[in-house]
């Protein structure tokens, strides 16, 4: 009797975990499958099965194929951006004196807390036609750009991202240079590698599983952009910056498909897994061939 | 020797600061030019003279907001009534899965540890609609926009790294001791996690108070939209305003600034607990 009632303390504790396991992620994941193969409209009772149906029409819509390369084309300069600029400052905060390292890592950080709504209507009008910036480039300079319709919306959105987030990547790099021994560092002083040696020979080395977690988060970021599009471009100009998110939703909420929308969302999961297991592999590789 | 590390120490200290104001240029520029009257924003970039329009203008007072003088500070009290709960329950919950996961031993221990692995990397995106109907009764409720993103998955896996590399003899010797489980978990186990505790609540926090598509689908009623939302949906289309534009974002990033930089002593510890 006493040992049943021990028993019954983890899963008391494990319970709201559970209850919310149930009813938000178990039961909504069913019936996201089951949407899948509708092509019910969000509102009315009626619906038809259509199979595979929307599945097939992925293959044919214009939108999929454009969030499916748009999150390839965010990803690599964000990922490569957000590693080199991670890794600068973070170097750079490391051999700071020690009372302003706390300070700088700080201020630092302070781009991740912004929320990506109040960057992108700061920046819309920015970029609208009667800002100052606008109006002073067309007066003085005489040009007369649309930025967020041109090839430039694509860059304007890399940037506000790459801004947002370089410095929380870089405080988890600074904290692995941080936790590799001042030991290793003498003895690697000892044999005469210094500078620009010991950073390729000893640091990056020593701190791969770290720059593995910052190019895996970074990589799965770039699978969530939403505020961005949503709120600068609307995925335009022709489709150059839409994501998966920003399709999912007006699929969804938009045009009211919300069977395809569902579908769309399974084929988003798909390539993130892909993706995300494709470069773990890659970065495991390197880390057998370079690590400690 | 001595002169050559200083050298480069003050090298090193001019370009860290001249990346921190590129960083921080963005802010500069926000907070300023919402104290600024109208007729000079974005026409100044050092404060000659100040002024509160922007602030009165949002906050009620003005003729112009007169219809429904209230709207911003009922945002912003929105954007608090649903994120406090959300980091509340998340802390909490996190703490108990995290030691019940961890330091108790019983019978599909495992399945618990691996639905949670499978959770923290599913992409929640498939769950929009379905999520969005079970919700449906609840929308412009403040427990429909709290409920489906009440528990954080990455706050659990905290609690969970950190219980990892506390001995369980600690909990052992309290339970030797006659302690039940909930004494342990309020008085050994919930002390000793304090960093750990700050960083989920304000992670949490932040990541709730800056979300956008769930509060946007939930709580389209202007009486229940967050402050994110509100300027989303106030300040993409009319640009003729770009003073309470920048007061409103001010008032957006403030507190979630504020609070970081209170705790941020705790980050430290904590930080080295997010990537094991």
């Amino acid at each position: 009797m006493n040992k049943k009632k021990i028993n019954l303390m983890p899963w008391i504790f494990n319970s709201p975990y559970i209850i919310y396991s149930l009813v938000f992620l178990f039961l909504p994941l069913g019936w996201a499958l089951w949407l899948s193969v509708t092509d019910w409209n969000l509102m009315s009772p009626k619906y038809n099965v259509v199979k595979l149906g929307n599945f097939i029409k992925l293959f044919t819509d214009e939108k999929v194929h454009a969030a499916f390369w748009n999150s390839l084309r965010y990803l690599v300069p964000i990922v490569i951006l957000c590693f080199v600029l991670g890794v600068g400052i973070a170097l750079l905060v490391s051999r700071l004196p020690e009372k302003l390292k706390g300070f700088a890592a700080v201020v630092f950080f302070i781009p991740y807390l912004t929320s990506g709504v109040s960057t992108s209507v700061m920046v819309k009008y920015l970029f609208s036609y009667n800002s100052a910036f606008s109006t002073f480039l067309r007066e003085r300079l005489n040009l007369n750009i649309n930025w967020l319709q041109s090839d430039m919306a694509f860059g304007i959105i890399i940037f506000m991202i790459i801004w947002k987030m370089a410095g929380y990547y870089a405080l988890f790099v600074l904290s692995g240079i941080e936790s590799v021994s001042e030991d290793v560092y003498e003895a690697a002083m000892l044999d005469g590698c210094t500078g620009i040696k010991k950073l390729i020979h000893i640091t990056m080395p020593m701190i791969l599983p770290t720059l593995t977690s910052v190019v895996v988060l970074a990589a799965g970021l770039s699978f969530q952009i939403f505020s961005e599009p949503f709120l600068l471009t609307g995925g335009g100009p022709s489709l150059s910056t839409t994501t998966w998110q920003l399709e999912i939703y007006n699929a969804s909420f938009v045009r009211f498909q919300s069977g395809y929308g569902a579908a769309m969302a399974i084929a988003n999961a798909v390539q993130i897994f892909v993706v995300i297991q494709g470069i773990t592999w890659v970065m495991n590789k390197l880390s057998r061939k370079f690590g400690w | 020797m001595k002169k050559k590390v200083k050298v480069s120490t003050v090298i090193i200290c001019i370009v860290t600061l001249v990346l921190m104001l590129i960083s921080l240029f963005p802010y500069y520029y926000m907070v300023l030019q919402s104290f600024l009257p109208w007729n000079m924003v974005d026409k100044a970039l050092v404060p000659k003279v100040v002024s509160l329009d922007s602030y009165r203008y949002l906050l009620g007072g003005n003729a112009a907001g007169a219809k429904d003088a209230l709207k911003w500070i009922r945002a912003l009290m929105n954007s608090f009534l649903v994120s406090i709960p959300t980091a509340a329950v998340s802390m909490w919950v996190g703490l108990m899965t995290g030691y019940a996961t961890t330091h108790m031993q019983y019978k599909g221990k495992s399945i618990i540890y691996s639905s949670l692995l499978f959770q923290m990397f599913f992409p929640v995106i498939i769950l929009l609609v379905p999520r969005y109907m079970l919700i449906r009764p609840l929308a412009n409720h403040y427990l429909g926009m709290i409920l489906p993103l009440v528990i954080s998955i990455w706050g659990i896996f905290m609690y969970i790294n950190y219980f990892k590399t506390v001995p369980s003899t600690v909990f052992e010797a309290a339970k030797i001791d006659g302690a039940s489980d909930m004494k342990i978990l309020m008085l050994i186990a919930l002390p000793s996690t304090k960093s750990i505790s700050i960083i989920v609540f304000l992670s949490v926090f932040m990541t709730r108070w800056n979300e956008l598509m769930w509060d946007m689908l939930v709580a389209p009623d202007v009486k229940m939209q967050t402050l994110n939302v509100m300027i989303s949906t106030q300040f993409n289309q009319n640009s003729t305003l770009p003073g309470p534009m920048y007061a409103a974002s001010v008032m957006l990033t403030l507190p979630v600034i504020i609070l970081f930089l209170c705790f941020s002593k705790y980050f430290k510890e904590g930080i080295n607990f997010m990537l094991k």
